[in-house]
């Protein structure tokens, strides 16, 4: 699995109670902020019966899953509590699959696999862009980019899939968020039109 | 070729069909891609490819069973035929108001259903629903006791009654599982219920892509109201869900009991329809089940001892995908 801190969301997809779905690198992510504020990134299936848990529901710190109501608590992923069972403490093993997670500069950042400490230092005064989601796969994006001109901005790649990848960015001027939106568009377009 | 002149059941023409599309080429030498793909369990199998009743001597129906396109007509004397679209051989017959085909050699006949023969029954198949997931997803779906107080809250269950209490499941003679002894507390258990009541459940497991239910009928809790699923294998990760509700008659439309099936059955869809792998897996590392999921493991444990590869993933693939 590929090593290396990605980021997958912005801060502000995440209000209360609301799980946002979203991909790395072919592996379907459900990410949510627990009432404490921690933002959970997990595989985005119940351990149980593979149910996407971004079909579940959020209360306070649990993730409850859509189909027997298993709930597993915000951190760990361990199962709190399965209703078939209620006498009964879950077994450690189940546990949702949760990667690690960092909120900086307004993006919600994680890794698959590695063991780097922290995503990338970023600059403190920015704000986050809108995510541009393009058709095509990460080198071209990547190459796309670098070539491009767009003063200002500081641009990130999620891999999504093969052939699919999302373009998240920082501003350091938010008065100009409409300018690069509309450059990053361009982008998208020559793209896939290439 | 035999056909036509068959007994009649249920008002319909009974009709066995044998179509050969090439007799000059033996069979053997004509295997196709799709065969090749499924098993031998699942590709001899009989699977329910329509409703008789909903079919018209002006409308021929298409379907596809195991990746092959099926055609569905009626002449005007009732008669039912199914072929292939590609021309190749195929088994079709009409049981229990279904129409039902083959693609292999049938090692077992069409399931048997003695409630049809019971004469106060109100008899009613319930549509046709596609789900995109796979058969065996579908059938477990059916068996689960522990979805009914969530997924069917305020029906067939209650999340506050959504304890699985302890039940037996046992294999049947002639090959799958029986599971017996379930109580569920059901706050309407079907559209005559006027209030809730602790209902009987027991499933049976005959083919892989069938299972049935027999539950406490509202009117006479001695007797059962038996639900037959049938789930056709289009492709792997497509289905298309028959329904037979074979219930004790106690007035209530037959309108109202198909209406609640669907209802029911509509809750369940988008459950299936999101589940990872879509594919069932028959390897024990990729979901963890508990004890309420007994006829669960029991039924993948069946398809691992038939040999059943069709929509499911083996143990072999889960190492792979880690």
């Amino acid at each position: 699995m590929r090593e290396g801190w990605y980021p997958i969301a912005a801060c502000d997809d995440l209000p209360a109670a609301h799980i946002y779905q979203t991909q790395l690198c072919d592996e379907p992510l459900a990410v949510w902020r627990a009432a404490d504020g921690h933002v959970n990134v997990w595989q985005d299936r119940c351990p149980h019966r593979g149910v996407r848990f971004s079909i579940g529901t959020v209360h306070a710190n649990e993730l409850r899953c859509r189909y027997h109501a298993w709930r597993f608590g915000s951190g760990s992923g361990a199962c709190t509590f399965v209703p078939a069972h209620p006498d009964r403490k879950p077994a450690d093993a189940i546990r949702a699959t949760a990667y690690p997670s960092v909120e900086r500069a307004g993006l919600v950042w994680t890794r698959l696999a590695g063991d780097q400490a922290a995503p990338p230092v970023l600059l403190p005064s920015t704000v986050p862009m809108r995510a541009m989601p393009v058709n095509r796969a990460e080198d071209a994006v990547v190459a796309a980019i670098s070539a491009a001109e767009m003063p200002g901005v500081h641009l990130f790649v999620q891999p999504v899939s093969a052939g699919r990848t999302v373009i998240r960015g920082l501003a350091e001027d938010a008065a100009l968020l409409g300018e690069h939106d509309d450059a990053l568009e361009r982008l998208r377009r020559t793209l896939e039109s290439a | 070729m035999p056909g036509g002149a068959l007994p009649e059941e249920f008002g319909e023409r009974r009709s066995i069909k044998i179509v050969l599309a090439n007799r000059d080429r033996p069979r053997e030498n004509a295997i196709s891609e799709c065969e090749a793909a499924v098993d031998p369990i699942i590709w001899n199998d009989w699977h329910v490819v329509g409703d008789a009743t909903e079919l018209r001597s002006y409308r021929p129906l298409t379907t596809i069973l195991l990746g092959i396109r099926l055609r569905i007509s009626r002449d005007l004397d009732g008669a039912i035929t199914v072929t292939r679209e590609d021309h190749g051989p195929l088994l079709s017959d009409v049981r229990h108001g279904l129409v039902w085909a083959c693609l292999g050699r049938p090692t077992q006949p069409i399931v048997a259903i003695p409630e049809l023969d019971e004469a106060d029954r109100c008899v009613v198949t319930a549509g046709a629903v596609g789900v995109h997931a796979s058969a065996g997803r579908v059938v477990e779906n059916f068996l689960d006791l522990g979805h009914l107080g969530h997924v069917h809250a305020g029906y067939l269950g209650e999340e506050a009654e959504s304890a699985v209490a302890p039940y037996v499941v046992a294999p049947l003679p002639g090959g799958g599982i029986h599971a017996s002894g379930c109580k569920v507390f059901q706050p309407v258990a079907s559209p005559s219920a006027k209030s809730g009541f602790t209902v009987d459940y027991r499933y049976k497991v005959e083919r892989p892509f069938t299972a049935c239910l027999y539950k406490s009928a509202v009117s006479q809790p001695a007797r059962f109201d038996v639900i037959y699923l049938f789930a056709q294998p289009v492709g792997e990760v497509e289905t298309i869900v028959h329904a037979l509700e074979i219930f004790v008659e106690d007035g209530v439309r037959p309108a109202e009991l198909r209406a609640f099936q669907q209802f029911i059955f509509l809750q369940d869809k988008p459950i299936l329809e999101n589940q990872n792998p879509k594919r069932l897996p028959l390897g024990p590392r990729m979901e963890m089940p508990v004890l309420a999921d007994k006829s669960s493991v029991a039924y993948r444990r069946w398809l691992v001892d038939l040999g059943v590869t069709w929509g499911t993933t083996s143990a072999q693939d889960e190492v792979v995908a880690g």
